[in-house]
C-alpha cells in the first residue's frame, strides 16, 4: 500500500469516526430521552433499563458495529495501522536501532513477567496488543493521533492539562509516571520540570523505547524510562514527590488496582501527591451504559469494573488523605453537563499519602 | 516477546441477523476502497493538469446533449446490473426457491 492511500483511507475512517461521535451519538441519546420521558424518569434509570430501551433498536445497533468495527478497520485489515507498518518494517525497525539502546534513558528487562491479563487481550483493538510485536508502540503512537477526534480540538493538549492540573503550583523534585505508554504523558513532566528527576516505567519494551526516542530527540537529560511493572517496582520507599498516572487504572482488574494504589503508597514521600487521569465519572445511567458498550467493543475488560468501583472509599482504606475525584475537561469547549458528542468520562483521581507516614 | 498464535475467536454481533453484520464489513471495505480511489483520482487530475495534459475546468463542466444520450446505454446497463438482483429471478433455468437437505430421507 502506498502513502497516499493508506493517508486516504485512515482519514476517511476518521471522517466516519467524527460522523459516529457527533450526529450517530446525538441520534441515540436523544432516541433513549424520548423513550425515557414517556416511560420513567430519566435520572433515577438503570443500565438495564436504558439497554432494555435501547439494545433492539435499529439505530444503537448501527451505532454500536460502527463504534467495533471503524476501529478494527482502524488497526487490522489492508489500510489498517498494522499492514502499513509492517509493509515498511525494515525502515521502523531502523528507527528504533538509533535510539539509545541502554543506559541514560532506557533500562529494559527481558526477563519481565508479564501478566496474563495484560497478554490475554489485544486491548484497543491492536492485534498483537502494544507489546508483543517490535513496532507495536510506534502503531500504538499513531493510533492515538485518532483515537477521539474531538480530543483537545479546542485548546492545549490533554496531557499538558493533566500536567497542569497534577502540578497545580508545585515544582516536585521526583516524579514517577507509572504506566507512561510510549512516554507522551511523561513529555509534560520532563519538558517543565528541568531541574527535577523523572522516572517512568510500563510493562510493554517497544513502547519505553519509543518514549525514549522521543525524549532523545526532545534532548533531555532528566527522565529515565524503565521497563517495569507499576504494581511491583524496585523504587526505594518513599521516593518521590510526586506519582502521576493517566489512562492506566482501567487496563487493571481490580486486584490489581489495589497493588498498584499500595505501590504508588509505599513509593510517594509522607506528603507527596498520587495524580491519576482516567474514565471514571459518569453522572447518568445512559452515559454508564454508553460506557460499558464501549469497553466491551473497544477490547477494554477491565473499563466496566473500574467504574463500579467505590474509588473513594479504596483510596482511603489504602491510608491516602485529601482525596479529590473531579471531573476532567480533556478540551476548552467541553460542556461536562451537556452531553453533546461522545466523550470518555475523563476524570481526576488525585490523594495525598499523609505527612509523617513511614511505611 | 511475542505472542503465540491462537485461534480466531468469533466476531461480536450487533445485529439481530449476523448477516449482516457481515455484510456491513464488506460494505465498509468498499466504502474506504471508493474514498481511497476518489482521493487517487483527485490526485491524478491534479498532476495531469499541471502538466498541461488536460484542462480541470473542461472536466467540471455540464456534459452536453450529445455526451449524456452518448453514455446512456451505458448508465443504463449499469443500473441493471446493481438493480437486477433485487427482483430474485433467475439467471439460468434451476430449481427454484429456498433448499435444505435437513428433512431429506431416502425413499421419502
Amino acid at each position: 500500500m502506498n502513502d497516499r492511500s493508506f493517508v486516504a483511507a485512515q482519514d476517511f475512517l476518521l471522517s466516519a469516526k467524527t460522523f459516529w461521535t457527533t450526529t450517530l451519538y446525538g441520534a441515540v441519546r436523544d432516541s433513549y430521552a424520548d423513550k425515557a420521558s414517556s416511560s420513567q424518569d430519566e435520572a433515577s434509570a438503570s443500565v438495564e433499563a436504558v439497554a432494555e430501551a435501547l439494545e433492539d433498536t435499529t439505530l444503537y445497533q448501527f451505532y454500536a458495529w460502527l463504534e467495533r468495527h471503524l476501529q478494527r478497520m482502524k488497526y487490522a485489515g489492508r489500510y489498517g495501522l498494522v499492514s502499513y507498518h509492517d509493509e515498511r518494517r525494515a525502515a521502523f525497525l531502523d528507527s528504533l536501532d538509533q535510539i539509545e539502546s541502554e543506559g541514560r534513558l532506557l533500562e529494559l528487562n527481558e526477563n519481565l513477567d508479564l501478566p496474563a491479563y495484560y497478554t490475554g487481550v489485544d486491548i484497543h483493538q491492536h492485534p498483537g496488543g502494544v507489546w508483543s510485536d517490535a513496532l507495536a508502540g510506534i502503531v500504538y503512537e499513531r493510533g492515538a493521533r485518532t483515537t477521539t477526534p474531538l480530543l483537545g480540538a479546542a485548546g492545549k493538549d490533554v496531557h499538558e492539562r493533566f500536567t497542569d492540573v497534577a502540578l497545580g503550583d508545585g515544582a516536585p523534585k521526583t516524579v514517577l509516571d507509572m504506566g507512561c505508554g510510549f512516554g507522551k504523558s511523561t513529555q509534560p513532566f520532563y519538558r517543565r520540570l528541568p531541574d527535577s528527576r523523572i522516572e517512568a516505567v510500563d510493562l510493554a519494551a517497544p513502547c519505553i523505547k519509543l518514549a525514549a526516542g522521543m525524549a532523545q530527540k526532545a534532548q533531555a537529560k532528566n527522565v529515565r524510562f524503565r521497563q517495569m511493572n507499576a504494581s511491583n517496582t524496585d523504587y526505594a520507599s518513599g521516593s518521590f514527590d510526586l506519582v502521576t498516572s493517566t489512562m492506566v487504572l482501567h487496563e487493571l482488574p481490580p486486584k490489581t488496582i489495589g497493588e498498584f494504589l499500595d505501590e504508588a503508597f509505599r513509593v510517594l514521600s509522607p506528603g507527596g501527591r498520587m495524580v491519576n487521569l482516567d474514565f471514571y465519572s459518569l453522572p447518568d445511567a445512559f452515559r454508564r451504559f454508553i460506557h460499558h458498550g464501549h469497553a466491551r467493543r473497544n477490547n477494554e475488560p477491565y473499563m466496566g469494573p473500574l467504574a463500579e468501583m467505590d474509588l473513594s472509599a479504596l483510596l482511603k482504606s489504602k491510608g491516602f488523605v485529601d482525596v479529590e475525584i473531579v471531573p476532567f475537561k480533556e478540551s476548552d469547549d467541553i460542556d461536562l453537563e451537556a452531553n453533546e458528542s461522545w466523550r470518555f468520562p475523563w476524570t481526576v483521581i488525585a490523594a495525598t499519602k499523609p505527612d509523617g507516614c513511614t511505611s | 516477546m511475542t505472542r503465540e498464535s491462537k485461534p480466531p475467536r468469533a466476531e461480536q454481533q450487533f445485529f439481530d441477523d449476523p448477516a449482516i453484520d457481515r455484510i456491513m464489513g464488506a460494505f465498509m471495505s468498499l466504502a474506504t476502497e471508493h474514498y481511497v480511489l476518489l482521493d487517487r483520482f483527485r490526485a491524478l487530475e491534479r498532476e495531469l493538469a499541471k502538466s498541461g495534459a488536460i484542462n480541470s475546468a473542461a472536466l467540471d463542466q455540464e456534459p452536453d446533449e450529445s455526451e449524456r444520450a452518448e453514455s446512456l446505454a451505458d448508465r443504463n446497463a449499469f443500473v441493471e446490473a446493481l438493480m437486477r438482483p433485487l427482483l430474485g429471478e433467475q439467471d439460468a433455468l434451476g430449481a427454484p426457491g429456498k433448499f435444505s437437505l435437513k428433512t431429506t430421507k431416502s425413499g421419502a
